[in-house]
C-alpha cells in the first residue's frame, strides 16, 4: 500500500444544460448535478456515497467512470489524470473500472448466455487466449460469487433478482479491475437476499482486494460495508468522515435528519425515539437550487449567512469534515458585517 | 383501545392492541387467491386468515411475491381477472361478506369505508384532471356533499395532509407536485370519505427517506385522530416497528407469524422472521457488523417445496417439515406460528 490514494477527484464539476425554448435556444440554463466534489479513494477501502434522489451521488459514479461528460475539475487513478483522455485510450482504463448496477433485470442483456455475459470483458480486454481457458475462467467467477458452474448455459429470465445481482458482479470481477463502483447494488433485492449481496461484496473485498466506491441511499446498509463514508445534498458534499465517526456523532444537519429519518426495526428502541420533525419540504429542484447553502432552507439551524453564503467543507477533527457554517470559525469580515447589519 | 391501554402497563406500539379478534372490523377467512397460466397454477394467497380491530394498525410484511399485495386486493376484489381469481374464503367488513356483494354493493364499500393507498403516486392520479377534481370525487359519488360545500372540504383535506399554501394547489394538475406532494395527495383523496380502513400498499417505497418519514407520521396522526384502522403493507422492518400496533408475516402465500409488534420483533417463533430481522441492516449495529442473512432463493409460487414451503432454505429444518405443511396455531395468546420446531432465543 502507498500514499498514493488509488482514485481522486478534484473538484469535479458535471452540469447538464438544459432545453431552451425555440427562439432562445441557450435560455435553458443547467442543472448543476455535480458541483465542486473532492475525494479520494484508498486502495482496499470502501467510500460510500450516499444521499437523497437527485443529489448527484450516480452521476459522481459514472463521471469517475468517465461515463458522463466532465464539465471540470480532475480524475486522476494511482497519480495519472484520466479527465480528457479519449477512445482507444479509455479502454485501458474501462478494465481497471468496472461497475455494478441497480438494476438486476435491465442490465444483462436477455439475448445472452450466463457464460457469454460474464465471459465479454474476457474476450474486450483479450484476458484470455483460447475457448478452454475462457470457460475455466468464466466457471471459477461464477464459482466465486456463489452461482453453480453448471449454471452457464442458462439465460438471465431463469434467474432470481439475487442471482441475477451475483451474475453482473462475477462480469465486474472478470476485468480484474481495481475500482468497483457499486451503484445501489442491493437496493432491488429483498431483505434476505440483500444481506447475501453485502456480505459476498464484502468476502470478495477481503479476498481480492478490491476497492469500491458504493453509491447508496440507504444508510443502514452503508454502514455494514463501508470505511468511509460521504454525504451528498444538492451536488455538494456535505460531510464526510470514517464511517464510525460518521454514525455516532453526525455533524451536518442533514446527516442529523437523514439518520432521525431511517427507523430502526425494534419496537422497543422506536417507542422511544422521536422522529426530528425539523427537515420538513423535499429536496429542492436542481435547476434553481437555493442560493447559499443548498439545504439552508430545510434546516433548522438557518440563518441570515446561510441563504447568502455557501460553506466550504473543512475539517472539523480528523479525517471529519463537515460544510456547514455552524462549523465554520466567523472571519473578521464577517463579524463587521454582521455588527454593521446590526447597527 | 382505551380499554386495552388501561390493562397494558406500557403504552408502546405492540401492546396498545390486544383484544378478541372476534369482535374485529374486519375479518379475513380461508382466502385464496390463484393466478392461472395455461396449466400453471400460482398460489398467491394460500388460505390466509386474519383480523384487523377497530383504531388498530396492522402490518403485512414479506418479500417481493409473499402474497401480501394481493392479500390487499383479494380483501376489496381488484384482482385482474382472468388470470386471478379468489377461489375460496371470505372477507367480512362490519358484518357483511365482500366477496359475496354485487359489484354496486362493492362500489359504495371502496372508497367510501375502506380507501387505499398505492405505491406509485403517479400512476394511480389521473394526469388530466386537477386535485380539485380528484379531491372531489369520492366526495359526490359516496357522500353527496353539497357543491358549495365541496372546495372547502378539499381545503381543508389539504390542510390536515399539510399541503403548504392549499388554495393555489387546488387547481393544479399532478405533474406539477414532486413524489411526496403526490403521495399526500392521494392519503387526502383516501381521508375524504373518512373510512374506517385504510389500506396502505407501500406507500413510501417510491419515495426518498426524509420524505417517507414525514409521510409515515402523517399517517399515523391521522388515522389516530379519525380512529381508522390501517393495514399497512411493506417490506421494510423498520417501519413496521415504528408504526404497526400487530405484524402479519407472509411468506409463500402464507402467514407464518402473527403477533403484537414486541412479540415479533423480540421473541420471534418462526425461523423465517427470525431470518428476516438478522439480514435486515441496522443504523445502530456496531461497526460494519456482519449481515445473518437467509441462505437460498424465495421459491416458485407455481411449483411449492412439499411441506413447509420455508423449510429448503431454514436452518431448523426437521423431516416432519419436509413432509407436512404446519399449520398457524397459538403459540403463546394471541401470539400464532406455522411451524413444527420450536426455535428458542
Amino acid at each position: 500500500m502507498t500514499d498514493t490514494p488509488l482514485l481522486e477527484v478534484r473538484n469535479l464539476k458535471v452540469h447538464f444544460k438544459l432545453p431552451g425554448s425555440l427562439l432562445r435556444p441557450r435560455s435553458g440554463g443547467s442543472v448543476k448535478a455535480v458541483d465542486g466534489v473532492s475525494f479520494h479513494l484508498k486502495r482496499g477501502e470502501t467510500l460510500g456515497l450516499v444521499g437523497e434522489s437527485g443529489c448527484g451521488k450516480s452521476t459522481t459514479g459514472m463521471a469517475v467512470l468517465r461515463m458522463t461528460p466532465v464539465t471540470d475539475g480532475e480524475i486522476h487513478i494511482d497519480g495519472e489524470d484520466i479527465t480528457h483522455l479519449k477512445g482507444r485510450a479509455l479502454r485501458p482504463l474501462r478494465r481497471r473500472m468496472q461497475m455494478i448496477y441497480q438494476d438486476p433485470f435491465g442490465a444483462l442483456d436477455p439475448r445472452m448466455r450466463v457464460l457469454d455475459i460474464i465471459g465479454e470483458p474476457l474476450k474486450v480486454h483479450k484476458l484470455v487466449t483460447g475457448r478452454k481457458a475462457y470457460r475455466q475462467e468464466v466457471l471459477r467467477l461464477m464459482e466465486l460469487v456463489g452461482l453453480l458452474p453448471d449454471m452457464c448455459e442458462r439465460y438471465p429470465h431463469e434467474f432470481s433478482g439475487g442471482q441475477r445481482q451475483r451474475i453482473g458482479i462475477a462480469r465486474a470481477l472478470a476485468a480484474q479491475p481495481d475500482v468497483i463502483i457499486c451503484d445501489e447494488p442491493v437496493s432491488a433485492l429483498d431483505v434476505s437476499i440483500q444481506a447475501q449481496i453485502i456480505n459476498l461484496l464484502k468476502d470478495l473485498q477481503e479476498e481480492l482486494g478490491l476497492t469500491y466506491l458504493f453509491v447508496a441511499h440507504d444508510l443502514a446498509v452503508v454502514r455494514h460495508i463501508c470505511d468511509r463514508v460521504m454525504v451528498m445534498y444538492l451536488g455538494h458534499v456535505v460531510e464526510v468522515a470514517d464511517s464510525e465517526a460518521l454514525y455516532t456523532n453526525p455533524q451536518h444537519p442533514y446527516t442529523q435528519a437523514l439518520m432521525s429519518a431511517i427507523p430502526i426495526p425494534d419496537p422497543r428502541a422506536e417507542s422511544r425515539r422521536e422522529v426530528d420533525p425539523s427537515i420538513e419540504g423535499e429536496v429542492p429542484s436542481p435547476v434553481n437550487p437555493p442560493s447559499g447553502c443548498p439545504f439552508h432552507p430545510r434546516c433548522k439551524h438557518a440563518t441570515e449567512v446561510c441563504s447568502r453564503v455557501a460553506p466550504t467543507l473543512r475539517e472539523t477533527t480528523d479525517g471529519h469534515a463537515v460544510s456547514c457554517h455552524l462549523y465554520e470559525p466567523e472571519t473578521e469580515a464577517e463579524s463587521l458585517v454582521r455588527v454593521a447589519s446590526i447597527a | 383501545m382505551k380499554d386495552a391501554v388501561a390493562n397494558q402497563p406500557a403504552n408502546t406500539p405492540g401492546e396498545t392492541m390486544q383484544k378478541d379478534p372476534v369482535g374485529g372490523l374486519l375479518q379475513v377467512e380461508h382466502l385464496r387467491t390463484v393466478f392461472r397460466q395455461g396449466r400453471r397454477e400460482v398460489k398467491a394467497v394460500d388460505g390466509i386468515s386474519f383480523s384487523v380491530n377497530p383504531g388498530e394498525t396492522l402490518a403485512i410484511v414479506g418479500e417481493s411475491g409473499s402474497g401480501k399485495s394481493m392479500t390487499a386486493m383479494s380483501l376489496l376484489r381488484l384482482i385482474p381477472s382472468p388470470p386471478g381469481e379468489i377461489i375460496d374464503g371470505d372477507v367480512f367488513f362490519g358484518g357483511r361478506n365482500l366477496l359475496d356483494m354485487s359489484e354496486d354493493e362493492l362500489r359504495d364499500v371502496r372508497g367510501n369505508e375502506i380507501a387505499m393507498i398505492f405505491q406509485e403516486p403517479m400512476t394511480s392520479l389521473n394526469p388530466v384532471l386537477t386535485v380539485r377534481q380528484q379531491l372531489a370525487e369520492p366526495m359526490r359519488v359516496h357522500r353527496k356533499v353539497k357543491e358549495e360545500d365541496i372546495e372547502a372540504r378539499c381545503l381543508d383535506l389539504l390542510r390536515q395532509v399539510r399541503i403548504p399554501d392549499p388554495e393555489t394547489r387546488l387547481d393544479a394538475y399532478p405533474h406539477q407536485f414532486s413524489g411526496g406532494m403526490r403521495q399526500r395527495v392521494m392519503i387526502a383523496m383516501a381521508l375524504a370519505c373518512e373510512p374506517r380502513l385504510l389500506i396502505a400498499d407501500e406507500p413510501t417505497t417510491a419515495l426518498d427517506v426524509t420524505v417517507q418519514a414525514q409521510i409515515l407520521e402523517l399517517l399515523k396522526d391521522l388515522t389516530r385522530q379519525h380512529g381508522s384502522s390501517m393495514i399497512l403493507i411493506t417490506h421494510d422492518l423498520g417501519v413496521v416497528a415504528r408504526y404497526a400496533d400487530r405484524i402479519n408475516v407472509m411468506y409463500a402465500g402464507r402467514i407464518v407469524e402473527s403477533g403484537t409488534a414486541r412479540e415479533i420483533f423480540e421473541q420471534p417463533r418462526h425461523p423465517y422472521t427470525l431470518g428476516l430481522i438478522n439480514s435486515m441492516p441496522r443504523l445502530d449495529a456496531s461497526e460494519k457488523a456482519r449481515l445473518l442473512p437467509i441462505e437460498g432463493q424465495p421459491p416458485d409460487l407455481g411449483n411449492l417445496p412439499t411441506g413447509c414451503a420455508f423449510h429448503p432454505r431454514c436452518p431448523f429444518a426437521v423431516d416432519q417439515c419436509r413432509q407436512q405443511d404446519p399449520p398457524l396455531e397459538p403459540y403463546q395468546g394471541h401470539h400464532l406460528k406455522a411451524c413444527w420446531v420450536n426455535v428458542d432465543d
